[in-house]
């Protein structure tokens, strides 16, 4: 289908104020990559830059080599689904998808034919004569992706078209998305705050924070190979324990482990699921405060002594209650210094304790 | 519960009791009172008949119709021209950004401040007889414009323009409620300005073009301080026509029977009105 190409792009708005600063990116024929980052880190302007609802101060974006950056929307390759879905109420459904191939002035029939068929994909066959506002929240949604796929974009944008949907519909169209996407093979890039959506649905994730790139990696190296403590604390849960190195081992009041790091301050970051706990033997490391069963595994809430609050996932939640002393034991870590990585990757699964 | 649920009806009742009855007393009633007056005339020896003969006088007397198609003529050209006017400001209003719109804003609300009479009087100023206009072609020695001053184009203008102000402030609520997101998601399939503005725009405003041309046009229709202060001395719209006949030809029962056929045509007007807010809250 095609590729897409961001080059140096940034967006100040007025006051000096940069939403998207320096932002490159280049995306494969095919390639569905999520922009993922908390409000305000630019991803949503990133967006609608390559859509063309928004100018880039500076930087370029291309579209299969061909320059867009200064191209209007209505002429670029390019079809969004927006968060509100943003269907014209007037218009039936039937209307609402033939509307961009009429301004293309195609016969009749094609119009009719392309309808159904992008209908018929959407799993909507028989609800072209429904008004809008006869859909439920999924369907409308499901209208809106159809009414950019009928066009044939080069690249389909979405801007976190599920974020007004239950958790439940949310999950199912986002699976339903990423069938279509892969059956059509189209190129596209996705808005999102939602970790859960990036993850199960993405070739690649970009993790934004004010305006910039933090990390663009595979979800699964996202996950477990964080560059910066702001994409190891944003993407799933994780512990930070604050500590110091000393002699290649890694001290807390109430802890220690070997990190063969320089001497200093250091951060350890441990998934919930890399942390063991063993019992106290006469040590208290943390303290249980709370213990959440979830059926195929339970979470375990702790505080050390300096009231630093950590989680544990446990396969087995049985054996625990709050008030009890517990041992800590971290399979798999990561250290940061500053923003600086020094040490390791939390990989882990939970293991078979207790 | 039955007797909570009637006393809550009970209250409901009272608290509408008052403005219904203001309504009953000094609309309803009027009304009934003016339809009465006109048909049921009394005869010389007391007795009352039905009577059509001041409708068959109306609409029969050349002058009375051609009052009557001079403000019909008013109104819809009036209604024409401020759709034209207000429109693109409400449009400007809707989508501009910064200090300009805010000025711009200023200036289309600000002749719903300005009294009917003051308005008249400025117009007669700029527009009149040696008014400012004139002094500006005269400095500039160009020749004297035909004033519109006491034409059917007087009423016309003043009330174009104290009528702007409500109808923006209409069509701009209608816009408002086009989301940004429609006409974004219109230039992403292609549509260009046109095209945004006659198939998503506009179908989308046509319940408060409706409900703004309805008031305008309810207001414009009985107009009275413009037309009588700018317009023509004959033929004359139905506000003055009625004044003048009820009190210098002293013929009330003729200024009422005016005053009925205005309201049937208002009316009509008014139940374009009530159909659109209908449909609005039937969606």
């Amino acid at each position: 289908m095609a590729t897409l190409s961001i080059h140096a792009v940034s967006k100040i708005f007025a006051g000096d104020t940069a939403a998207v600063d320096a932002v490159s990116l280049e995306i494969a024929d095919g390639e569905l990559v999520c922009l993922l980052g908390p409000s305000g880190s630019g991803k949503s302007t990133l967006l609608r830059m390559v859509g063309g609802f928004e100018q880039p101060t500076v930087g370029s974006i291309a579209i299969d080599g061909q320059d867009v950056t200064r191209l209007p929307p209505e002429q670029r390759p390019t079809g969004m689904v927006f968060q509100s879905h943003a269907l014209w109420s007037h218009m039936n459904v039937f209307n609402n998808l033939a509307f961009g191939l009429k301004l293309r002035r195609r016969p009749k029939g094609e119009i009719r034919d392309r309808v159904e068929a992008v209908l018929d994909l959407v799993g909507l066959k028989g609800y072209d004569r429904r008004m809008t506002h006869e859909l439920s929240g999924g369907q409308q949604q499901r209208v809106a992706l159809a009414r950019s796929l009928i066009l044939e974009p080069k690249i389909l944008l979405l801007d976190e078209p599920f974020a007004s949907l239950d958790q439940h519909l949310r999950e199912r169209l986002r699976e339903e998305v990423r069938d279509i996407q892969l059956r059509l093979k189209i190129t596209t890039l996705f808005v999102t705050h939602g970790q859960d959506e990036a993850l199960s649905m993405a070739d690649r994730i970009v993790v934004m924070r004010n305006g910039r790139t933090e990390q663009t990696d595979r979800p699964e190296v996202v996950y477990r190979n964080p560059l910066t403590p702001f994409v190891a604390g944003f993407i799933g849960t994780m512990n930070f324990i604050e500590g110091k190195v000393e002699t290649g081992r890694f001290r807390h009041a109430d802890f220690a482990v070997d990190l063969p790091v320089a001497d200093g301050p250091v951060t350890l970051a441990v998934r919930p699921e890399a942390l063991d706990l063993v019992p106290a033997d006469g040590v208290r490391q943390a303290t249980v405060n709370r213990v959440t069963d979830f059926g195929t595994h339970g979470l375990v809430d702790l505080s050390l002594s300096d009231g630093t609050r950590i989680k544990s996932l446990v396969r087995r939640p049985g054996p625990f209650h709050p008030g009890q002393g517990v041992g800590l034991k971290p399979r798999a870590f990561a250290a940061f210094r500053d923003t600086v990585k020094l040490y390791g990757a939390i990989d882990a699964e939970p293991a078979d304790q207790h | 519960m039955l007797g909570k649920a009637s006393a809550r009806g009970l209250v409901g009742l009272l608290l509408v009791a008052l403005p219904v009855s203001l309504v009953g007393w000094l609309v309803i009633w009027p009304i009934i009172s003016a339809v009465q007056r006109t048909v049921w005339r009394a005869s010389p020896d007391g007795a009352g008949h039905f009577d059509l003969s001041s409708y068959v006088f109306f609409f029969s007397d050349a002058y009375s119709l051609n009052n009557l198609s001079l403000t019909l003529w008013t109104t819809s050209v009036c209604a024409a021209l401020l759709l034209v006017v207000s429109l693109p400001i409400a449009l400007y209003l809707r989508f501009a950004r910064g200090r300009l719109a805010s000025y711009v804003q200023a200036l289309a609300i600000l002749p719903m401040f300005v009294p009917s009479v003051i308005l008249a009087y400025a117009l007669i100023r700029v527009l009149g007889p040696n008014g400012l206009i004139d002094l500006l072609l005269n400095a500039a020695g160009l020749p004297k414009l035909r004033t519109p001053y006491l034409t059917p184009w007087g009423p016309v203008i003043g009330l174009v323009w104290d009528n702007i102000p409500l109808t923006v402030l209409i069509l701009l609520s209608g816009l408002g409620a086009v989301g940004n997101s429609a006409i974004e998601a219109a230039r992403d399939v292609g549509a260009n300005r046109r095209q945004r503005l006659w198939h998503i725009i506009l179908p989308q405003i046509t319940t408060s073009i409706l409900v703004a041309l309805s008031f305008a046009v309810l207001g414009i229709f009985s107009a009275f301080t413009l037309p009588y202060l700018l317009g023509p001395a004959s033929p004359e719209m139905m506000g003055p026509y009625m004044q003048r006949t009820f009190r210098d030809l002293n013929d009330p029962v003729g200024a009422v029977t005016q005053a009925v056929v205005t309201f049937g045509f208002c009316i009509v007007f008014g139940l374009f009105y009530v159909r659109s807010v209908a449909r609005n809250q039937g969606k």
